[in-house]
C-alpha cells in the first residue's frame, strides 16, 4: 500500500449541494450483539465522484444499503441519528421513491437482470416508474445512444460479457435520470482489462452527465484517478477524508524461485474435442518441482478445459499425461464446489490417502485447525480455498491447479493468496494457475504461458513477457504497470 | 402461409383459458368418440395455424401413447363393472361392450388432454405467457417478475451444476460402480447448488427493488399484450371444435 496523507475534511459544505448526508448515525442489525456503525459521519455533495473504501467485511456495503434505502426495511435493523437524502429525512420517502433518484449497480452482473433482453430490462426499470409509454421509448433510445449500446438493444442479456452486462445495468440506472449513481464494487467480478475498459467508459459517461458518483470499492488501485474523493470506513466517528485519492497497483513481496530439477509433469499434445467444437489444440506444458506457472488468456480460450483436462475431469481427445501417481489437484474459482462433508476436518480425510500425522500437519500449515469443526460452507472465502488445498494435498496430489483464484479478491485477501501459493511452491508442489491479473503475476511466476483459441501461444520467463505490450494486448490482458494510464 | 403463426401470435392468456375450458368440459363425457374428435381436431389445428416441430411432438407423444395404452390395458383387466354384452372372450377372461367403452375412453381423453398441453406448450413463448398474465388476468406483479427472475436463473444454474459436478468428480463422486451409489451422491450436489441459488435470489431481489420495483401494479406497459380480432378468431375455432366434438360425440354413442 502507498502510504496516504488523510486531510480534515473541508469547511463545513454549503448546505444545497449536500445530497447525502449521515450524522452521528448508528446501525445495527437484529441479530448482532454489536452494532455495525456507532456515530458515524460523512457526507456527499452533488457532482462528486466519491469512493467509499476500505477492506472486504468492514461493513461498506451496508452503508451503500443505507444510501439507497434497501436497509433497514429490508433487514429489521436498527438505526439511529440523522441520515438526510437532498436535505429531507431519509425515512421521510416514499416507498421507491429513493430509488429512482439514487440507482445502483451490483456487483454480481449474473444476478441484477430479471428479463430476457437488454430493451425489455430497460423497459421494466421505466414501468417501475410509471412513466408513459412513448415517453419510455423516447428515453430507452436516448439512453442506448449515450452509453453506446444502441447495437446491443435487442440482445439477450444472458449471451454478453461480465463487462457489458455491468454496462447495461448502469445504462438501466441512468435511465432513471438519478440524481446519484451508487457502485457496489462493479469491478469485482471484471478482469483487470475490462475493468479499466469500463472505468474510462464510466469517465466519458460521467463527464457528459455530469452525474454524482458514489462508489464502494476495495481496489482503488483499478480506478486510476477516477475519483475526487474517498471516505474511509470505519466502525466509528467522523470518517477521514482523502482528496484525488490514487492507488498505484499493488506490491508484494519479492520471492525467490523455488524450481527444482525434477519434472513433475507433463502435458504433450493435448487437444480436446467436444461437440465437433476443437477446444484444445496440441497443447504441450512441462512443469518441474516448485515451479509457480500463469496460464493467461483470452476469456474463451480454453484455459479453465486445460486445467480439467490435466486433473482427469474432462477426456482428451487426443495427446498423453505423466503425472506419477496421481493426477493434478484442482481448486475451481468457487472453492466451495470442490465440497462434500459437512465439516473441515472431514472434507481434508475424504480420500482417505493419508496418514493422521500427514493430516494434523496439513492442517497446521493451512492453518485449518482452528476451523476444523466448522461446516465448510459457513468460513470465509480465503479459508474455503485453503481447505480446497488442504484437501488437494491430503490427496499426495504433487501438482496443484488453481482456477481464478485472484478474481473478486481485495489487497490483504491477494497478499494472503501470494504467501499461501508462495509456501506451497517452497514445499515442492508446482502450481499452475489461471489469471487475468498480470499484476500478481508479475510478482508471483517462474513462468507464463499465453493461451489463444485453444493453443498455445507462447511461454515466457516471467519478466520476458510483461515488456512485450502487444503480446499482453493481444490476449486481452492489462499491463501489469499502472492500472488505468489514460483515463 | 402466414396462418401458420396465428396459434403462436395468439394472446396466452386467452389461450391458457381456452386450455383450461377445453380440459374441463371433456372431463364431463364419458364417451370416446368426444375426445377423440377432439384430439383430431387439435392435430388438425395445429397443422393449419402452427409451425410445429412435428418430430419432436411425436416424440412427446410415445410417452403419451404408452400411458394411453396402459389405461386400456388396466381398464379392461380390472374394471369394476361387468355388465353388458361380452364381445370377447379369451381363456376365460371377458371383455364387454361397456367395458371396452370405458376402456377407449379413457385412451382417448389422455390424447386429447396432451395433444390440448402440447398445442399450448409448442405455440406459447414462456415470458409473454407471463407478461399475459399479468397484463390479462391480473396476476401479482411480485410473483410475475419472481417466475421470470427463476426463468432467467436457470441457464445459470445449469452451468453451476456442471461446475459442481466437474469438481466432485475430481473427488471421485460421481464415478460409483452402481447406478443407485451415484444417484445417492448426487444429494452432495443440492447444498453448494441451494446456496448459490440463495446467494443469487437475495442479490436479485436486492437489485429490482433498487431499480424501483415495489410489487404494485403498473399502469403502463412497454409492449402491451392486448387481444385482437384475430385471437376472438381462434377462440371461436377452438371452442367450435370443442362443441362439435361433445355433440358429435353424444350423437354417435
Amino acid at each position: 500500500m502507498v502510504s496516504t496523507h488523510y486531510k480534515k475534511p473541508m469547511s463545513l459544505p454549503v448546505a444545497k449541494n449536500t445530497i447525502i448526508d449521515f450524522n452521528q448515525v448508528s446501525f445495527q442489525f437484529p441479530d448482532d450483539e454489536e452494532a455495525v456503525f456507532q456515530d458515524i459521519s460523512f457526507s456527499v455533495q452533488k457532482g462528486e465522484r466519491v469512493v467509499l473504501s476500505g477492506p472486504s467485511g468492514c461493513g461498506k456495503s451496508t452503508l451503500l444499503y443505507l444510501m439507497n434505502r434497501l436497509y433497514p426495511s429490508n433487514c429489521d435493523g436498527k438505526l439511529n441519528g440523522s441520515l438526510q437524502l437532498w436535505n429531507k429525512d431519509a425515512a421521510n420517502y416514499a416507498p421507491g421513491e429513493i430509488n429512482a433518484r439514487i440507482a445502483t449497480v451490483f456487483q454480481d452482473p449474473d444476478a441484477q437482470f430479471c428479463m430476457p433482453n437488454v430493451e425489455q430490462e430497460m423497459a421494466f426499470t421505466l414501468e417501475n416508474l410509471h412513466v408513459p409509454r412513448k415517453e419510455m421509448e423516447r428515453r430507452i433510445t436516448e439512453t442506448l445512444e449515450m452509453t453506446g449500446l444502441t447495437p446491443f438493444r435487442k440482445t439477450t442479456i444472458q449471451t454478453l460479457s461480465g463487462g457489458m452486462k455491468q454496462r447495461v445495468a448502469t445504462a438501466c440506472a441512468i435511465l432513471m435520470q438519478p440524481g446519484v449513481l451508487l457502485l457496489d464494487e462493479p469491478l469485482a467480478h471484471l478482469d483487470p482489462l475490462t475493468a479499466q475498459e469500463y472505468v474510462e467508459w464510466l469517465d466519458r459517461l460521467q463527464l457528459s452527465r455530469s452525474l454524482t458518483i458514489v462508489a464502494v470499492e476495495h481496489r482503488l488501485d483499478l480506478w486510476g484517478p477516477f475519483f475526487d474523493r474517498a471516505i474511509h470506513v470505519q466502525s466509528s466517528g467522523t470518517y477521514p477524508v482523502e482528496m484525488n485519492p490514487m492507488r498505484s497497483s499493488m506490491n508484494f513481496p519479492k520471492r525467490t524461485t523455488s524450481i527444482q530439477s525434477v519434472v513433475a509433469f507433463e502435458a504433450c499434445n493435448i487437444s480436446v474435442r467436444m461437440k465437433e467444437k476443437q477446444l484444445l489444440q496440441d497443447v504441450s506444458l512441462c512443469l518441474q518441482r516448485g515451479e509457480i506457472a500463469i496460464l493467461a488468456g483470452p476469456n474463451g480460450s480454453g484455459k479453465s478445459t486445460f486445467l480439467k483436462t490435466i486433473c482427469g475431469i474432462l477426456k482428451k481427445s487426443d495427446g498423453h499425461i505423466q503425472y506419477g501417481i496421481i493426477y493434478p489437484g484442482y481448486v475451481p474459482q468457487s472453492p466451495e464446489h470442490l465440497f462434500v462433508t459437512q465439516r473441515v476436518d472431514d472434507e481434508i480425510r475424504f480420500s482417505n490417502r493419508t496418514d493422521d500425522a500427514t493430516i494434523d500437519d496439513i492442517m497446521l500449515r493451512l492453518r485449518l485447525d482452528e476451523i476444523q469443526n466448522a461446516h465448510p460452507f459457513s468460513v470465509s472465502h480465503g479459508q474455503k480455498r485453503r481447505v480446497a488445498i488442504g484437501a488437494m494435498l491430503a490427496d499426495k496430489r504433487p501438482v496443484l491447479l488453481l482456477d481464478e483464484p485472484t478474481s473478486g479478491q481485495d489487497a490483504s485477501a491477494l497478499q494472503e493468496l501470494f504467501h499461501l501459493i508462495d509456501e506451497r511452491a517452497k514445499e515442492g508442489f508446482a502450481i499452475l494457475m489461471v489469471t487475468h491479473d498480470m499484476t500478481f503475476a508479475a510478482a508471483i511466476a517462474d513462468t507464463i504461458f499465453l493461451l489463444k483459441n485453444g493453443e498455445l501461444t507462447g511461454r515466457f520467463e516471467n519478466n520476458g513477457l510483461l515488456k512485450h505490450a502487444e503480446v499482453l494486448r493481444d490476449h486481452k490482458l492489462a499491463s501489469p504497470f499502472g492500472a488505468c494510464p489514460h483515463v | 402461409m402466414s396462418s401458420r403463426t396465428w396459434l403462436h401470435d395468439m394472446n396466452p392468456a386467452l389461450k391458457f383459458i381456452l386450455v383450461v375450458i377445453s380440459m374441463l368440459t371433456l372431463a364431463w363425457f364419458f364417451n370416446p368418440w368426444t375426445p377423440l374428435i377432439f384430439f383430431l381436431g387439435i392435430v388438425l389445428l395445429q397443422f393449419l395455424f402452427s409451425r410445429v416441430n412435428w418430430k419432436i411432438w411425436f416424440l412427446l407423444m410415445i410417452p403419451i401413447g404408452f400411458t394411453a395404452i396402459g389405461y386400456l390395458w388396466t381398464t379392461l383387466l380390472f374394471a369394476a363393472d361387468t355388465t353388458g354384452n361380452v364381445i370377447w372372450v379369451w381363456r376365460g377372461f371377458e371383455v364387454t361392450d361397456e367395458q371396452w367403452k370405458t376402456a377407449l375412453s379413457l385412451t382417448f381423453r389422455v390424447f386429447a388432454f396432451s395433444s390440448m398441453s402440447l398445442l399450448f406448450a409448442f405455440t406459447t413463448d414462456p415470458v409473454k405467457f407471463v407478461m399475459s398474465l399479468m397484463q390479462q388476468l391480473r396476476l401479482s406483479p411480485k410473483l410475475a417478475y419472481g417466475v421470470m427472475v427463476g426463468y432467467q436463473f436457470l441457464p445459470v444454474v445449469r452451468e453451476e451444476f456442471i461446475l459442481i459436478r466437474h469438481a466432485h468428480r475430481l473427488r471421485g463422486i460421481g464415478k460409483e460402480k452402481h447406478a443407485w451409489q451415484r444417484l445417492l451422491g448426487m444429494r452432495r450436489l443440492l447444498i453448494p447448488l441451494l446456496a448459490g441459488a440463495v446467494r443469487r435470489a437475495e442479490r436479485s431481489a436486492f437489485a429490482m427493488e433498487a431499480r424501483g420495483f415495489t410489487g404494485e401494479r403498473r399502469t403502463v406497459y412497454y409492449e402491451p399484450i392486448g387481444i385482437v380480432g384475430r385471437d376472438w378468431l381462434m377462440t371461436i375455432v377452438i371452442i367450435s371444435l370443442l362443441t362439435v366434438s361433445s355433440i358429435g360425440g353424444l350423437l354417435l354413442s
